[in-house]
């Protein structure tokens, strides 16, 4: 029905092959042979969704399940929707073109605080209610996970319920208890309560929350018995042996990464202060090299891709780069797939590992030193010297390379206009650098782009107590990057300071905000992370109307003993490790990584990964 | 090394994909296939393809075609045939490899069956309003060209239109230049259309099949 509707429509949309479906590897199963129906939405573009390494996991997984068929969503961008709303075609899912409401579950993976408008967009455009009150039956259960899961508070009204830390376990459990609820004419309620038995399950709406005059938590309590106080995250500490497909959906349209990926790697041993991930997914737990060649292989082999990104948080902080880039290069050369390594160190910049990676064609290199100032680099714990960085780029150069992008924070914790003024003279050392090269490109220039972000304070980092500059403050501070810039040899760029003032609100929000959320769908607001569509204009209006002061969220200093909207997650990392990472970064002192000394951040109770590394050697 | 040319549809999904998606899709069918097809040689290999004749985005193909080179001359067609169906999304099939006859510069026309409809109003007004518009003495569209939009006039090319209507839609089959020098599209007359009589046709287009300047199916 859908399907024909949908012919109509196709041929006045950009892209129409992102909306029909049908690629390479796609699982269609028959909907009368499976128990549970599982629409997996990702709350952006299908160029963005597809690109997405935590959703082919969990697709192919689930699909991996004789009784469950899961299906893909994505938002459909402004122009597609348009023409479903005026023609009366819900939202529907890639696989069966059957509409989202017929699913058992809707999974939302939350990658980015501002694609919450999205999720309740998607909802909205399903014609599913979008707060969990008002879904009273055992059917379209809403849940979600990913890192934005770590503050759930913003969206708990809508979410019945999130997962928290890696779903391959814990989503399997829950999707198994709702077939049994099912079976037995459960209400949603019961199986609710009973989810929430399951470790890493957080269910909102079995507690409460109490406020204080001031706006903070007072208390946050289960309002009924049995449920937990605290909810641990679910880890994967066996990688080697966890799922991970043999297979991806293959696009027929290009999307933005559009090529086989390999994770080598979670979590990150390096601790820097303002990276989030850096402390959601620790312990590090690597995959061995075996494990890894056999998995890019057959990757390769089932889609067709000629290029296989080795995905990680840090991948030259692979234990065993070298011998792994050996391997692959074995076959890898013969079968022309070319190798990519994203996020590189400087450090880890070596030629044995350039040469076999084409992650940095010719065309260009980028570096993320973060901050100006070697002060301020120590501050945030990014321990990469600037003669490191220097000395990188004075290779690259002999190597022919004529473009270099530096990618920096602004708004840091603690950070002065001079350490601002610190990424001006950095750019101009890179370019007195390509000066002292002898064997640099003769005849062409150098160009050096200087790019900054916003610092947003993320819970579970040592800086989740820290404000935000506001956004008079970073527009003075790109301001005075701009005045120091001397030659034109480099240029600058940064990131709207307005997405990141509402990221910082929505990051370390409460439950205050679900009605801010509301509003915003009611509006029609979706697509926040995309220029084309965002209004902070519109954004300010909604927290006016709903009487609530963004401010409060994202430019308060909070101190260490207020009770935190996430403080009943927990990521295994100890309160009193960040508030000591906090004060060590006050004065400027870095923390080792976890290579080189345990700094007892709580991760080690899992049992495994870097934490016991050096134990394994020693036997 | 042997040149073959490769005969596919493009339907289904695989009818809303543009040329460049297009040529990632073989490109990605032949790796998977492990074919032994000749690579370029320059910085970013991959194998090397190319198509008779682009078509565009939301047409389907019933004789499309793509050349490449294999590198084993005693490798049958018939295999390579298989193989690629192996590895290629629904909506794509090849149906025939064959050693070319001639180049695909030769292609000078191609055939369309076009399936209209609109909702605004009745089949038979706008049959009536089709019939019009192909008698009217000229059919001046906006032609987009590479130095910019030109206005021309499309009546000579639509004067051999084989048009019905059915229940629900108008058939029409029309050959229309295709090729090197002039290639006429026929959503041109769908413009036309929409645009003399203010409506939102829907268009279901497919081209069956690519000729040569004397009329013969293109080999």
């Amino acid at each position: 029905m859908i399907k024909s509707k949908l012919e109509k429509i196709l041929l006045k949309v950009q892209k129409p092959g992102k909306y029909v479906g049908g690629e390479l590897n796609a699982v269609i199963k028959n909907k009368d042979e499976v128990d549970v129906r599982f629409a997996f939405c990702f709350p952006d573009t299908y160029e963005i969704g597809m690109s997405h390494l935590g959703m082919k996991i969990l697709y192919s997984l689930f699909n991996s399940k004789p009784y469950i068929w899961c299906e893909r969503v994505f938002a459909p961008w402004i122009d597609m929707e348009e023409q479903m709303i005026k023609n009366d075609i819900p939202l529907y899912a890639l696989e069966s073109m059957d509409p989202v409401s017929e699913f058992d579950f809707i999974g939302f993976t939350l990658q980015y605080e501002l694609s919450y408008t999205n999720v309740l967009n998607m909802l909205k455009l399903s014609n599913i209610p979008l707060k969990s009150s008002d879904r009273k039956e055992l059917t379209n259960i809403v849940v979600a996970g990913g890192p934005c899961a770590c503050n759930p508070e913003p969206i708990a009204e809508f979410v019945d319920m999130f997962f928290i830390g890696d779903g391959e376990e814990v989503d399997l459990e829950v999707i198994e208890l709702f077939r049994e609820c099912k079976k037995q004419g459960k209400t949603k309620d019961e199986f609710l309560y009973l989810a929430s038995q399951i470790k890493g399950v957080y269910v909102p709406a079995l507690y409460d929350v109490e406020y204080n005059e001031d706006g903070t938590i007072k208390a946050f309590t289960p309002n009924r018995e049995g449920v937990p106080k605290k909810i641990e995250k679910r880890v994967m500490m066996d990688m080697d042996n966890s799922y991970y497909p043999d297979n991806f959906v293959v696009p027929n349209v290009e999307i933005v990464h559009d090529r086989a990926v390999e994770e080598i790697f979670r979590g990150c041993i390096r601790g820097c202060r303002f990276c989030q991930a850096g402390f959601l997914y620790r312990p590090v737990r690597e995959k061995s090299v075996d494990c890894i060649n056999e998995q890019c292989h057959t990757l390769c082999r089932n889609t067709g891709y000629d290029e296989i990104s080795l995905s990680s948080l840090s991948s030259s902080d692979y234990s065993q780069i070298v011998p792994l880039l050996e391997k692959l290069t074995e076959w890898s050369v013969d079968e022309n797939v070319s190798l990519s390594l994203p996020s590189l160190r400087v450090d880890g910049f070596s030629d044995d590992i350039l040469s076999k990676i084409k992650s940095v064609r010719k065309s260009g290199l980028t570096f993320a030193p973060e901050a100006g100032t070697q002060r301020l680099r120590d501050v945030i714990n990014k321990n990469v010297r600037e003669d490191e960085l220097l000395d990188t780029c004075l290779v690259a150069f002999d190597g022919g390379y004529t473009t270099v992008k530096l990618y920096f924070m602004i708004g840091l914790p603690t950070e002065t206009m001079d350490d601002v003024k610190g990424i001006a003279e950095l750019g101009q050392k890179v370019v007195n650098t390509f000066y002292k090269s002898e064997n640099r490109p003769k005849g062409k220039g150098v160009k050096v782009t200087l790019s900054s972000s916003s610092f947003v304070p993320k819970p579970f980092t040592p800086f989740q107590w820290e404000p935000q500059d506001s956004i008079e403050t970073i527009h003075s501070k790109q301001a005075h990057i701009r005045e120091n810039l001397t030659t034109k040899k480099i240029s600058y760029n940064y990131h709207d300071a307005d997405t990141s003032f509402l990221e910082a609100v929505f990051a370390r929000g409460d439950r205050k905000l679900n009605a801010v959320l509301l509003k915003a769908c009611e509006k029609g607001m979706r697509f926040d992370g995309w220029s084309d569509c965002f209004s902070f204009e519109k954004w300010m209006e909604v927290f006016d109307e709903c009487g609530v002061d963004p401010h409060f969220y994202a430019n308060r200093h909070r101190s260490f003993d207020e009770i935190l909207p996430w403080d009943h997650i927990d990521y295994s990392i100890t309160k009193e490790f960040l508030i000591s990472e906090c004060r060590k970064a006050y004065e400027n002192q870095t923390t080792p990584h976890c290579r080189e000394k345990c700094s007892n951040c709580g991760a080690m109770k899992h049992k495994g990964g870097v934490c016991f590394e050096k134990c394994k050697s020693m036997v | 090394m042997k040149n073959v040319r490769v005969w596919f549809k493009k339907d289904d999904a695989c009818r809303y994909i543009s040329h460049l998606d297009l040529n990632r899709v073989m490109i990605r069918a032949i790796q998977k296939s492990r074919l032994p097809v000749w690579h370029t040689e320059g910085f970013n290999v991959h194998p090397y393809i190319t198509f008779s004749l682009p078509i565009s985005l939301g047409f389907r193909g019933e004789r499309e075609s793509m050349d490449m080179r294999i590198l084993d001359d005693s490798l049958k067609l018939e295999v390579i045939k298989e193989e690629l169906n192996k590895c290629l999304p629904n909506g794509l099939t090849v149906f025939d490899v064959t050693e070319p006859k001639s180049k695909p510069s030769v292609i000078s026309s191609a055939k369309f069956k076009m399936r209209l409809s609109c909702n605004e109003i009745s089949v038979e007004e706008l049959y009536s309003d089709f019939q019009t518009l192909l008698n009217s003495d000229e059919i001046l569209v906006d032609k987009k060209t590479k130095k910019g939009i030109k206005k021309i006039d499309i009546k000579e090319y639509f004067k051999d239109t084989k048009h019905y209507d059915t229940d629900y839609d108008i058939v029409v089959r029309v050959i229309l230049p295709a090729g090197n020098t002039t290639n006429i599209n026929p959503t041109l007359l769908i413009n036309a259309l929409n645009e003399k009589y203010g409506i939102d046709v829907y268009y279901d287009i497919t081209r069956v099949d690519v000729f040569d300047s004397e009329g013969k199916s293109f080999e």
